[in-house]
């Protein structure tokens, strides 16, 4: 195991050890704080029920990231290509993404209906929105006159594009990426919230209806593991494709 | 110093020069305004749209103008929220990044729980933090900055990171001091990177301010979403939606100015 | 001359009451409402407007609720004073879970949602919803529905229930048959868009179930050692009530108020459609808030039934219609 690795396994054991010490020292009641301990068996006892809301958030985040990190990478390309489409896009974008995903979810609803699509579909406007961001600005962080140098070469727009544009962007189109994959999964979880058939999001919704503390945390603690393992997936195949380039 | 010299006399000389072109972007974004509601209305109005799916925007702009008074304190309520959380996410989120470049040690320990602190969806525990934050404007501050610290943190560091090692190795050889080294080479240097997370937060900042009005509050822009969104005032969803979209672009902008303005300056040094 | 000067302050006395409470000190307490501000909530506002609070010693906060913000959580922690919290249901299972919290007094006597049909539709009795689509909240109404549908002979498998979202959109659209609503929310979108002849009602109390909704809670510490100010409370609290039902423009007013971006009409439906779950049932002849035991232990006894709650609750201690008593009845009486 890496050293990274231990390190964070450290972190994350004196926080599991501060935890327990101030629900149990100050004996806090589960509606302001449970034990981990009461939170890890509480999960065991409900795993059937996790596994599968948990299958169901992942499936949507997974789907949604995908669409996403496609489109955002694409629409930054598009203004790459023609900037006269750069005003144009932009506010628009910009406008859409300043309202909160939750404001979106009765009209998203309304049109993709109460199952997954209609997750995967605000899953694909969040991921989107942080993947372009990132694109347009590694796009734009070459120098001028490295593309003027290579354009008298006889360069073409795709060449630059690709030659050097886009391995400048790399490193911030990966940052992009990697905080997107947070952001896939909690989208997916708020919009469970909001009305779900199934998924760690609705388990969450019915544990708070139901006063259900301990449920609620497990949920988060599973939606948590899952997070940080898409982010440290993601992370890895990035170090792996940069590393190459 | 010279150099702070030479750009405020350049500033001086293209005071004129800038002019024009604001005049003409301020044009232009005005008519793009247009043509985006005529789109609008027309849309609604050619297809026959049913105004629960999307109502006109002369209905959603009448309904403004009924209590405009409504929309102006929630506009300037979510906005002051939305500005301290950005604030204080910047700061921290800047700080982490330095933080963790000088001491891996921490970044290892610390990192992995704060992608973790992302994953927990605040919505959950409105409770938790109206218990902790009572029910001032703090709290939806603070929302707004725990949406805002961990994209500025994770930019920051990978900005910094990447500055060219021979650089760092040419100015300590000059002598430089740590603190000198940060401000005058790796800050700057890492401040594009910087901004692609302040741009990414202005609108983060604004949906964690929002997200924190529907715990409990009495005015916001968030209270009268929800509130329309519940009882099916579908023009006052809208309005709020419409006012909400004005504050971000708003917001975005002044930052994408900053950005232009600082960025270019340290481009130049 | 003494006579007189006693008579005197005899007749000044009710005048002078509030300010005998300012030089004890008004307290500060906060009541957190289960949603935002409209007029399911008018009679709390109107009392606050009106000074009626400050007239028992009480500078009252009101605090609105959200989506996820549990009143019961907050009382019980002791974030807010007073709540207006879910109903008869979301106090059993705050009890169940061992949140120190007691019910002072009910708002709603009745069960507050409806399932709605199309008048025009092949829904005409509770039967016919087999094979059927409905959409409901998965927060005490799926339960009502399983139990109206029971003692119609309808398993669970009979018929198919889906999650209901924000919008009844999908039923206005024929998307979905039955669609649950809220007499004074959701009915109102539902017949402006429809109009209220389109649309076929099932009530629960048809089908001798009751749900009694809309629960006042204190914490057990307040109850225990502030028992004053929770008899203030409610009685500032019914004055308030009384005055909104009686002069519903002005309670509408005090709502809107606090929130002007609302539709007027609506309001006003709402209010008069509250005021008839608070004046319904017991509260007919017991008055305002009152605490129907019978009700009570037959949404208790429903919901065992159901295994919504694991173990038998004590009502004694959940409820405490002690506070309410206090008051004289006739001042009760909305």
């Amino acid at each position: 195991m890496s050293r990274e690795a231990l390190r964070g396994l450290l972190g994350g054991a004196l926080l599991v050890l501060l935890w327990e010490g101030v629900a149990c020292g100050f004996a806090l009641p589960s509606y302001t704080l449970p034990a981990v301990s009461e939170i890890l068996a509480s999960i065991w006892v409900q795993r059937a029920n996790l596994i599968t809301g948990g299958a169901t958030t992942l499936l949507e985040a997974l789907a949604g990231y995908a669409f996403g990190t496609a489109i955002g990478i694409t629409l930054a390309t598009v203004i790459i290509v023609l900037p006269w489409s750069r005003s144009a896009i932009l506010p628009v974008v910009m406008a859409v993404n300043s309202v909160p995903v939750a404001a979106y979810s009765p009209l998203v609803l309304l049109w993709f209906g109460i199952g997954v699509s209609s997750k995967i579909a605000l899953v694909t406007l969040a991921v989107g929105f942080t993947v372009f961001l990132s694109a347009l600005a590694g796009f734009d962080r070459v120098d001028r006159r490295s593309v003027d140098l290579l354009r008298s070469f006889g360069a073409g727009q795709a060449s630059v594009l690709w030659r050097l544009r886009l391995p400048a962007a790399l490193p911030l189109i990966a940052a992009g990426m990697r905080v997107a994959t947070v952001r896939s999964l909690i989208v997916a979880i708020v919009t469970e919230m909001l009305g779900a058939q199934s998924g760690l999001g609705w388990i969450i919704y019915q544990a708070v209806v139901g006063i259900d503390f301990v449920g609620v945390w497990s949920a988060i603690f599973v939606a948590s593991a899952l997070s940080l393992a898409f982010f440290g997936v993601i992370g890895w195949i990035e170090r792996k494709v940069i590393f190459w380039r | 110093m010279s150099a702070a010299l030479a750009l405020t006399a350049r500033r001086g000389a293209a005071g004129w020069r800038w002019a024009a072109p604001a005049l003409l972007w301020l044009g232009r974004l005005i008519l793009g305004l247009a043509i985006a509601a005529a789109v609008w209305e027309g849309a609604v109005l050619a297809f026959a749209i049913r105004p629960e799916y999307l109502p006109r925007l002369s209905a959603i702009l009448a309904t403004i103008a009924a209590t405009p008074e409504a929309y102006v304190a929630g506009f300037l309520r979510t906005l002051l929220e939305t500005l301290i959380g950005f604030a204080a996410g910047v700061v921290v989120g800047v700080l982490n990044g330095i933080l963790f470049l000088r001491a891996p040690v921490l970044r290892d320990m610390l990192f992995p729980i704060f992608v973790v602190s992302q994953t927990i969806p605040v919505i959950a525990f409105g409770a938790l933090v109206v218990l902790w934050f009572g029910n001032t404007l703090l709290a939806k501050a603070v929302i707004a900055f725990y949406l805002t610290f961990f994209p500025v943190t994770v930019n920051t560091l990978l900005g910094l990171q990447s500055v060219d090692p021979r650089q760092i190795a040419l100015l300590r050889s000059f002598g430089a001091s740590g603190r000198q080294l940060l401000l005058r080479l790796m800050l700057p240097a890492a401040l594009p990177q910087i901004f692609v997370a302040l741009r990414l937060g202005a609108s983060l900042s604004l949906v964690g301010a929002i997200v924190g009005e529907w715990f409990g509050d009495t005015t916001g822009l968030g209270v009268i979403l929800l509130q329309a969104m519940y009882t099916e005032q579908v023009t006052v969803m809208w309005a709020a939606i419409l006012c909400a979209a004005l504050l971000g672009t708003g917001f975005y902008a002044a930052v994408s100015l900053a950005e232009r303005w600082l960025v270019f300056w340290g481009a130049e040094q | 001359m003494q006579r007189r000067t006693l008579l005197a302050a005899a007749a000044a006395a009710p005048a002078i009451l509030p300010f005998i409470a300012h030089a004890q000190g008004t307290q500060k307490a906060t009541l957190r409402l289960k949603w935002l501000a409209q007029t399911q909530f008018a009679g709390f506002y109107l009392a606050k407007a009106r000074g009626y609070y400050e007239a028992e010693g009480i500078d009252l906060t009101i605090n609105p609720g959200g989506p996820n913000l549990l009143t019961e959580n907050l009382v019980a922690s002791g974030a807010d004073t007073f709540g207006l919290s879910g109903g008869t249901d979301s106090v059993f299972a705050a009890r169940e879970k061992n949140l120190p919290v007691v019910c002072v007094g009910v708002a709603h006597q009745q069960t507050p949602f409806v399932f709605v049909s199309r008048a025009d539709g092949p829904i005409r009795t509770i039967q016919d919803f087999r094979g059927k689509t409905i959409t409901t909240w998965f927060t005490g109404a799926n339960y009502v529905l399983l139990g109206m549908l029971a003692k119609a002979g309808l398993k669970p498998g009979d018929f198919t229930m889906q999650p209901q979202q924000v919008s009844v959109t999908p039923f206005v659209d024929g998307q979905v048959d039955v669609v649950t609503a809220t007499r004074y929310n959701e009915f109102y979108t539902l017949m402006t868009r429809m109009g209220r002849e389109k649309l076929r009602t099932f009530v629960a109390e048809d089908q001798g179930i009751t749900f009694p909704r809309d629960t006042l809670i204190v914490s057990e510490t307040t109850a225990r050692q502030k028992p004053e100010m929770v008899r203030g409370f409610l009685r500032a609290s019914i004055r308030g009530w009384r005055d909104a039902l009686k002069d519903q423009k002005a309670g509408v007013d005090a709502v809107m108020a606090a929130a002007p971006s609302l539709n007027r009409d609506h309001q006003e439906f709402m209010l008069v459609e509250a005021g008839k779950l608070m004046t319904a049932g017991a509260a007919a002849q017991q008055g305002l808030f009152w605490i129907d035991e019978a009700a009570v232990r037959s949404a208790h006894d429903f919901l065992r039934e159901y295994e919504v709650i694991k173990a038998p609750i004590d009502l004694a201690k959940a409820y405490d219609g002690s506070f309410l008593a206090t008051i004289p009845a006739a001042d009760r009486m909305a």
